[in-house]
């Protein structure tokens, strides 16, 4: 198996996003509802798995997310913090494979995130960000952002953050895996898939590249270089 | 010794493992409708059903991942959920009709009405799920199961002419009152039936549990490769049965108990106790399959500690789920539906429900990220890619055919 630290950098919706979580006595934790990051002098920086539903039924979108999240607060309603998810910090990371590997047992794990750390604007979550519509002259208008490519891996040593972007028309996750640079089969698969997603493309963060989190949407402006996804 | 001893075991489980009320009642049903003339069908099925679990199977022992954990990480959890729903509740209609077919199979015994006995039938398998180990659970039921190889001794003690049922394999020999409509309505629901998406839920989640490794994919594949296709030789024994008993006289089949007629025209009723306990082995087995399979579904999903190896404090959601699951299938079985009728839609329903899990499986078979060098080589994925079509076909043509044929009524 191949894992990020391999290959020193992964797409955080394809290899971290819903995996499952295991504690050092092998007990199951949860799965990868969302990934926090923050923003640090303009570099987005991964800091913590987060756990539990109030993480993830905001992924099912502005519709039908926001109205599981009224359901889930209506059944939780004496609980003060029903609206936070659980945070597993990013030094508990031990691997990263088909499943993410913590250093401490599974009992005590987690812990419920303050309201100050969810409430402060320099921190966001990818989930909501996947999916934000994107601006540019070059992409059909539909485009939306697909996944977050990083640098580094969890709990690695050395650079961790967001430096390129993924976009195209299409929804996160519709690419099944098939944008990487290896030729996974079956080829008819890998064709249909390439052909759908003909129009996406990987975008640097950088100049001309700007995620806005406020107007939620991402501009890319012509001094942006935009890549094919595999090549 | 003993490792040849364990690829025996799981073997001979998965023979007795592969039939299940689906493909007792719809075989018996083909077989006194359309001859041998669908036996084709139960080829490809289990052709297919090898491919599917040998996939999974790979991947749940390199990568210890079973099949929703794949399906949400691959989909996402949007596309995720929707799926889990889908095939939550054709494995929800699976496991009622099994416990039904338990019930059935007691009332075949006990002349008691299947109603009565459908709460205990339903407490009992409740109790093997929260209690039993899983090794007891797969090994008795499954062996158990081979009781249902009197079908094939009874098909050689009936003395059909071979050549009659040789001539009829082919889908030309369809017999003339029946429209192709018809036929085609029979062939996915067959299909539906050799390859109901909960045997692969729960081959790959009992890998996982298991602890298989790489080094056990051998034996994995001899069970998957050797258990399965015997497993469709039984399957064709009922419908060979059935074509040689009830086709002469044009009697349909609508009970369990004809499903076992042709056993006790020709072994008598020592035959016919062999193969009730063969029904009560193989329903009950499924049942546990089914039920194991609606928590391992949700388990996987929500990533919560699931499975018969952790203890039931550690895993009460995913024994919370199996104890409602299996209140839901007694509740609906005494309404009053019949379990035959809930058999024969929910066959249906398994060809619907199969590519959501076939995909995501096919997909994460050819991830060097999950298999390293285990991916698939050429000749799996040019299966692989048949029988996507196939199934994708299959699933598209079950609800027009369903509606046209009005379930196979005519």
């Amino acid at each position: 198996m191949v894992s990020p630290a391999d290959r020193n950098g992964y797409d955080v919706g394809l290899h971290l996003l819903d995996r499952q979580v295991i504690g050092a006595d092998d007990r199951l934790v949860g799965k990868v509802d969302d990934v926090e990051l923050v923003d640090q002098d303009g570099a987005l920086v991964p800091t913590a798995l987060l756990v539990g539903l109030p993480a993830l039924l905001p992924r099912f979108g502005r519709r039908v997310g926001g109205g599981l999240a009224r359901a889930h607060r209506l059944i939780r309603e004496a609980a003060a913090d029903q609206e936070l998810p659980l945070v597993a910090d990013f030094d508990l990371i031990e691997s990263v494979g088909s499943d993410v590997r913590l250093s401490q047992p599974a009992p005590g794990l987690l812990h419920r995130m303050a309201h100050e750390r969810a409430a402060d604007p320099q921190r966001c979550r990818v989930g909501p960000l996947l999916g934000m519509p994107v601006r540019c002259a070059e992409l059909p208008r539909r485009s939306k952002l697909l996944d977050l490519r990083m640098v580094g891996w969890p709990g690695g040593p050395g650079e961790h953050r967001v430096t390129a972007l993924l976009v195209g028309p299409g929804r996160p996750g519709a690419l099944f895996g098939y944008d990487r640079s290896s030729e996974p089969g079956p080829a008819v698969v890998a064709a249909v898939v390439a052909w759908l997603h003909r129009h996406a493309r990987v975008v640097d963060l950088g100049p001309g590249v700007e995620l806005d989190r406020d107007a939620g949407e991402v501009r890319i402006g012509p001094e942006a270089s935009l890549a094919p996804l595999r090549g | 010794m003993k490792r040849y001893f364990a690829v025996l075991l799981g073997i001979l489980t998965a023979i007795g493992g592969f039939v299940d009320i689906g493909d007792l009642v719809t075989n018996a049903q083909v077989g006194a409708r359309f001859g041998t003339s669908l036996v084709w069908v139960v080829l490809v099925g289990v052709v297919g059903i090898c491919v599917f679990a040998e996939m999974s199977g790979r991947i749940a022992a390199v990568s210890h991942r079973a099949t929703f954990d794949l399906v949400r990480e691959r989909l996402g959890p949007r596309m995720g959920l929707l799926n889990l729903v889908g095939s939550m509740l054709v494995t929800l209609l699976t496991f009622i009709a099994e416990i039904g077919g338990v019930a059935l199979a007691l009332q075949l015994v006990g002349s008691v009405h299947h109603l009565l006995v459908v709460p205990f039938v339903a407490a009992a398998v409740w109790i093997v799920l929260w209690r039993a180990k899983f090794s007891a659970i797969e090994n008795v039921l499954g062996l158990l199961g081979l009781a249902l190889i009197a079908f094939a001794v009874a098909l050689w003690q009936l003395g059909p002419d071979w050549g009659e049922l040789a001539a009829g394999l082919s889908p030309a020999e369809k017999p003339a009152a029946e429209g192709w409509a018809t036929y085609a309505f029979f062939a996915v629901a067959l299909f539906g039936a050799a390859m109901t998406p909960y045997e692969v839920f729960f081959f790959s989640s009992g890998g996982v549990e298991e602890r298989w490794t790489s080094k056990d994919i051998g034996v994995m594949r001899a069970n998957v490769f050797i258990g399965f296709p015997l497993g469709g030789l039984l399957s064709v024994a009922i419908a060979a049965c059935a074509a040689t008993v009830f086709l002469p006289e044009g009697i349909a089949v609508e009970t369990l108990g004809q499903v076992g007629l042709p056993v006790a025209v020709g072994l008598g009723k020592i035959g016919l106790a062999v193969v009730v306990l063969g029904f009560f082995a193989a329903t009950f087995g499924a049942a546990c399959e089914t039920g194991l399979s609606t928590g391992y579904s949700l388990a996987q999903y929500f990533g919560f500690p699931w499975g018969k190896y952790v203890r039931p404090r550690e895993a009460a959601g995913f024994h919370l789920i199996l104890l409602i699951a299996t209140v839901i299938a007694a509740g609906v079985l005494l309404t009053g539906v019949d379990p035959i009728m809930v058999t024969e839609v929910s066959v249906v329903f398994s060809a619907i429900a199969l590519p959501l899990t076939y995909f995501p499986i096919l997909v994460v078979a050819n991830d060097p990220d999950y298999l390293g060098e285990h991916v698939n080589g050429p000749v799996a994925n040019a299966i692989g890619v048949v029988y996507l079509v196939v199934i994708t076909v299959a699933a598209l043509a079950a609800i027009p055919l369903m509606v046209v044929t009005s379930m196979g009524q005519g």
